[in-house]
């Protein structure tokens, strides 16, 4: 890869710089779809099922019709007239081909489904409405467990299959039965991951307006990737992309919520135009809950054929996934990943993997901050089965099993290679940084106490970005690539957009950044912008950690560009025959003589007024302007790594876990923003930790979600959180612009399998080890009661 | 059930509204005063966004019906400021400490620790989480969050506090 | 989520309330500070046609003692509740309790009145009340009647207040000099309801012998239940740690609790249990005027 200086000459990037967003958000002036006001714009408003799985027999809303302020009422028969049906039928081995009407014609499928779209001047007329409308349901029986609803005699969530087995996909290197049948130790453990939903304190929202004049749709909609969603969306609606135009305004949060074009956003979209005239939508809180996108219901288990000290010699893993009533993604494409990447830091050689994906009726999954986060607490997990089986020390297990710095790169089993990370170093400057001998000795001297403490350790291997060669490998439809232009007008300003949403993780100051390195100005002179199909170049959007190396890197990318054609004009301007010993500084131009770096009299401002107004000055052949697009398709897989430590006590009368240290040793490569960063960091293993302890979407056995409010569907506060202590030891990434991995999931990865190893280590001495989540004080206890 | 004629006094100036009695104080101030500035994350009270000072005290603004808050002073994050129509030294401190990502609860906590810096001007952490657990944060795992209230508190003091680490 | 319709109105005296309660009758319902009320009226569990504020009415906010009767008005605020010197001094379980609802905002606008009106049996309030035998004054055209909480709270959501009253002020006694009280609680987060929580009161005498005790738990039945024969059984005893398992044993035993997504009832027996000896040991800890 390019790169115009060393690692360590960066001025822009790894500049620890407050965000330039926050002036709006901390004075009020943020624009969040609510906040944008659209004169006379019509409220629409959803009737849901009460049900799991219905059919809908009649719908009566002729009461509603009436009352003054409703405009209309619309179901799924009408929105099949002016919209198209999503299939989701990628040509994959294993992946059975579905279709979602825009809403629903004939039956429900989960608690909270779609029924009716009510259109009226205010939302609470809407809700008025709503409370009017009859609909007649038939009842059929919920599938709510994806073990049962495997049966040959279950209830069909889909009747255009003939199972609800959407996706089945195997995979195995060619001796692993062979290894696996030789070994004397078998290690087998379980894993179960409970349903989660993403809670962005913003929930969903649209306001579509159609101008009818130019037949032109403007839609302004939360949403992490603004250019794939207008391509659905203009698809859905029979029109052409020139005709739609997608804004993604100031968001309050996605966390893979906001990817997707959803069935209620399609449906206003569509009343818009049929009713030509602004029509907007605000989720409610209980919408969101029940109804957004749900995420992560996975069983697993694992077996392990070790050898005697502990060495890994095969692995196979089962997965089971509850996709819930809807694909809105191929059915694949969370549970593959999983299982591509599983083995993270550790050395297998033989590997064998079968992945179910199943129909429920519960409402439909998606991917959700770290989609794969699983597989370092199945990994780790493992790892500390190994331990306990064999009676070993866990560290002592993963060191026998970890790729050492000298064996990248390393390629996976399942063919992804490892590169540029350092999980051995991070994991041994965890132990040395929290004392981990003196931990264990504190530890059984605690346990004499009756004090039950315990260390989790959690060594991750975060996929980052995910290059378009990685899709196609796997299996998954899409493209890796994002795009950015830069743009300096006469006056010297520079403006930068690059083709990814934001969601709140402050892209438009890190962008800035990227562009800023690669130009040679100040970030504070480059002004980004983002999240407008009209104006940013077109992109994949926010999803995975891509915002670093694709957007920030794709910025850098883009940035060096403009540099080269600004130095070209300036090399014409100072009589030089080449650029060679120029460079852009500060916004000036530098030349080097002999060695020795100075500043010449011409400024990014100078070469800007040439190249626009006085374009003869220009070198033969170069087009007046100075604008510069750049797109950039990473390499298939970017890794970053990190090692965390967690120390618990489990109060063993009360069940209750608490934070006694919290520590993660991370590379994630160049650093764009450190502040950012470990803003980054925080929030993921926060809501690692959240998931794993907090967080559960639940149902009851007739598919009724009984988690619809905030008191019930619990995210931890302020009082609930341990302080995280970070430490920094970054490695560039050779292949990325400027060495910038990404990161941004993997505190996911790594808060669940440290806490769920902490609190499986505190409570060894009752022979208890935590294989479901969440870890609820009940759970903890039912544990606790059951083995005394 | 009419709309009625209402005025709210909110961020020092009266606003004249008409309004059915059901409407929530949220939907109000954002509605018909179009100060958007104040959030709506949940609209039954337990997320935070929404909150707003009421006679100077933090109070949810979606358990609030309007025509109650006749009479009232109500102030929104549109009115925190500082000196010279600056950042006020817990904006500051937010911006400093990285204390908001997506910012959209940001609003609910500044206004809830505007009032409340005034009334404990030297919290101890654990009192800081115990008020700040009325709002709730997605992003930023809230320890950012913290630390600026701590700043700020510093600042607010007299106290030069120490650099951030 | 928002409100279906109603006709608001704002008596400024308990007179016009009565009027309008005499006027609605089952169609009004009285809101105070609304922080129950409101969010099941955004959901629309909640529809009242008329909703009748008496925020507006003067008198009925004070805290003060009188004669050995610490008197709190139905529109006292948590907050202020929490905050109050009086109480601080004279009836510290409730300033402690205080502090657990919710959270600053709910507090600063939520009231006594209107939480022990809604009877939820998870309430600080109602686990107060109970604790320390409060008289509750329920006022109405009819005129004013006093009813011990017991017959008040009957059961889930459930209060002995008719259509045409108004709960208007709770009354309890202060506990004694020297006399040692805990509040414990265990919850899923900062701010929730509790799962389970005791309450207790313990005055020893100059032998170190127990001569008073209240213990009340509340999560264990479809109201808060004072243990009344460990409470009987406890006086003259010496309070040492067999006596205490002894009481946290029966308080596992009590009511008839249910299971629900954030707790089992084999769990909340375990932290009936748990909660009331800490409760019982920290209430030791503070008896003869310590901390």
């Amino acid at each position: 890869m390019e790169h115009t200086k060393g690692k360590n000459d960066f001025t822009a990037l790894g500049k620890r710089m407050p965000r330039t967003e926050d002036h709006r958000l901390l004075t009020g002036h943020g624009r969040y779809i609510d906040d944008i006001d659209v004169p006379g714009a019509l409220h629409a408003c959803f009737i849901r099922s009460p049900y799991a799985h219905a059919s809908i027999l009649s719908i009566n809303s002729t009461e509603a019709e009436d009352m003054p302020g409703v405009i209309g009422i619309f179901t799924g028969k009408d929105l099949a007239e002016w919209t198209t049906s999503l299939r989701m039928a990628p040509s994959i081995e294993g992946v059975k081909p579905v279709e979602m009407t825009t809403l629903p014609i004939d039956k429900v499928r989960f608690h909270g489904d779609l029924v009716a779209c009510i259109v009226a001047t205010d939302r609470y007329i809407a809700e008025d409405a709503l409370e009017l409308v009859e609909v007649d349901y038939e009842p059929l029986d919920p599938v709510t467990n994806m073990f049962k609803a495997q049966d040959a005699g279950s209830a069909l969530v889909d009747e255009t299959l003939d199972t609800n087995l959407v996706s089945h996909q195997t995979f195995a290197t060619p001796d692993v039965e062979k290894v696996m049948a030789g070994t004397d130790r078998m290690i087998e453990t379980n894993f179960s991951e409970h349903r989660q939903t993403h809670l962005p304190i913003e929930t969903r929202g649209i306001i579509a307006e159609w101008d009818a004049g130019r037949e032109h749709l403007r839609i302004h909609v939360g949403t992490q990737a603004a250019h794939p969603y207008r391509t659905a969306i203009a698809g859905r609606m029979k029109l052409s992309e020139s005709q739609v135009t997608v804004i993604s305004p100031d968001v309050g949060g996605g966390f893979g919520q906001k990817i997707a074009l959803y069935r209620e956003e399609l449906t206003v979209a569509a009343l818009a135009r049929h009713l030509k005239c602004a029509v907007r939508w605000r989720e409610d809180r209980f919408e969101n809950l029940l109804a957004a996108s749900h995420a992560r219901e996975d069983w697993v288990r694992t077996r392990a054929a070790v050898d005697e000290n502990g060495k890994l010699k095969a692995l196979s893993l089962e997965i089971v996934e509850d996709f819930g009533g809807y694909c809105f993604y191929p059915a694949n494409y969370l549970a593959r990943v999983i299982a591509m990447i599983l083995s993270g830091p550790y050395k297998l050689d033989h590997y064998a993997f079968d992945v179910k994906v199943v129909l429920t009726n519960k409402c439909g999954n998606g991917p959700m901050r770290a989609p794969m986060a699983i597989t370092s607490w199945i990994m780790e997990g493992t790892m500390d089965a190994i331990a306990r089986d064999l009676n070993l020390d866990p560290v002592d297990v993963r060191r026998i099993n970890m790729i050492r710095e000298d064996e990248f790169p390393y390629q996976m089993a399942s063919g992804e290679t490892l590169e540029d990370i350092n999980p051995f170093e991070t994991m041994e400057k965890g132990l040395s940084i929290i004392g981990y001998e003196e931990l264990r000795s504190a530890q059984a001297a605690d346990r004499e106490r009756g004090i039950y403490r315990g260390i989790g350790i959690c060594n991750v291997v975060e996929s980052t970005t995910y290059g378009s060669k990685f899709y196609k490998s796997a299996g998954i439809p899409g493209s890796g690539h994002e795009s950015a232009w830069v743009k300096i007008e006469p006056s010297g300003a520079v403006r930068g957009a690059v083709g990814i949403s934001a969601t709140g993780q402050g892209y438009e100051t890190a962008f800035a950044q990227a562009i800023a390195e690669g130009l040679g100005v100040d970030p504070l002179e480059v002004k980004i912008e983002i999240g407008n199909t009209d104006i940013a170049p077109y992109g994949m959007g926010s999803r995975g950690a891509r915002g670093g190396t694709a957007g920030g890197g794709t910025a850098y990318l883009a940035g060096l560009e403009a540099q080269k054609k600004v130095l070209a004009i300036a090399a014409k301007m100072l009589a030089l025959n080449t650029a060679d010993q120029l460079c852009m500084k500060e916004g000036k131009v530098w030349r080097c003589i002999k060695d020795d770096w100075t500043e010449t009299e011409l400024t990014l401002a100078d070469i800007a007024r040439t190249a626009y107004l006085d374009p003869t000055k220009l070198p033969d052949g170069m087009e007046p302007g100075l604008e510069v697009h750049k797109a950039y398709d990473p390499p298939p897989m970017t890794y970053s790594n990190s090692s965390h430590f967690c120390q618990v006590s489990v109060n063993i009368n009360t069940g209750e876990v608490t934070f006694d240290r919290y520590l993660i040793v991370e590379n994630c490569g160049t650093v764009i923003n450190p502040l950012i960063v470990e803003g980054q960091q925080h929030g993921a293993t926060i809501m690692g930790i959240s998931g794993t302890l907090f967080e559960h979407v639940v149902y009851d056995e007739n598919g009724q979600n009984l988690t619809g409010s905030l008191a019930d569907y619990l995210i931890p506060t302020a009082a609930d959180v341990p302080e995280l202590e970070i430490v920094h030891m970054h490695t560039p990434n050779k292949r990325t612009p400027a060495g910038i991995k990404g990161m941004a999931e993997g505190g996911v990865m790594g808060a669940i399998g440290a806490v769920s190893n902490a609190v499986s280590d505190a409570l060894a001495p009752f022979g208890i080890t935590i294989d479901k989540h969440p870890i609820t004080p009940d759970a903890l206890r039912a544990l606790l009661r059951n083995k005394s | 059930m009419k709309k009625v004629a209402i005025t709210l006094n909110i961020n020092n100036r009266d606003v004249d509204m008409l309004v059915e009695p059901r409407k929530l104080l949220s939907d109000a101030i954002r509605e018909d005063a179009r100060l958007t500035g104040t959030h709506v994350g949940c609209e039954h009270g337990v997320c935070g966004a929404c909150t707003v000072l009421v006679d100077g005290k933090p109070q949810r603004s979606c358990l609030t019906f309007a025509v109650q808050t006749q009479g009232k002073a109500i102030t929104t994050i549109e009115a925190v400021k500082g000196n010279n129509d600056g950042y006020s030294a817990l904006q500051q401190a937010l911006h400093e400490e990285h204390g908001l990502q997506c910012g959209f609860c940001t609003p609910g906590i500044i206004v809830t620790f505007e009032a409340y810096l005034k009334e404990n001007t030297n919290p101890t952490e654990d009192e800081i989480r115990d008020v700040l657990s009325g709002n709730l944060c997605r992003c930023t795992g809230y320890q950012n969050i913290i630390r600026a209230i701590q700043k700020a508190a510093a600042v607010m003091r007299g106290e030069t506090p120490g650099a951030a680490k | 989520m928002k409100p279906a319709k109603f006709t608001y109105h704002t008596p400024d005296s308990l007179e016009a309330a009565f009027q309008l309660l005499g006027e609605y009758g089952d169609e009004a319902k009285i809101i105070a500070g609304g922080q129950s009320l409101i969010p099941v009226m955004n959901l629309r569990l909640a529809q009242p046609e008329h909703l009748i504020d008496i925020n507006a009415i003067n008198g009925l906010s004070q805290i003060r003692e009188e004669g050995d009767i610490i008197t709190i008005g139905a529109l006292s605020r948590h907050r202020e509740i929490e905050t109050s010197a009086l109480l601080k001094e004279r009836l510290p379980l409730l300033p402690e309790a205080a502090m657990r609802i919710g959270h600053l905002a709910i507090r600063n606008r939520g009231t006594i009145g209107g939480s022990l009106s809604n009877a939820d049996p998870a309430a600080e309030w109602s686990l107060m009340a109970f604790l320390m035998d409060a008289d509750i004054e329920i006022t109405s055209a009819r005129g004013t009647r006093m009813a011990d909480i017991t017959d008040f709270i009957q059961s889930v959501y459930t209060s002995d207040l008719s259509a045409d009253e108004i709960l208007t002020a709770v009354k309890f006694p202060p506990i004694a000099p020297g006399e040692g009280w805990a509040v414990c609680r265990i919850s899923r987060r900062a701010g929730d309801f509790a799962i389970v929580s005791v309450a207790t009161t313990i005055c020893l005498d100059t032998s170190g012998a127990i001569e008073n005790l209240r213990l009340c738990i509340g999560g264990m039945d479809v109201t808060p239940v004072r243990i009344s024969h460990v409470e009987h059984a406890a006086v003259g005893q010496m309070p040492n740690e067999a006596w205490i398992k002894s009481a946290a044993e029966v308080a596992s035993g009590i009511g008839s609790p249910e299971s629900d997504m954030h707790a089992s009832a084999e769990y909340r027996r375990e932290m009936a249990a748990h909660l009331t000896a800490e409760a019982l040991r920290e209430a030791l800890k503070r008896c003869g005027g310590g901390a």
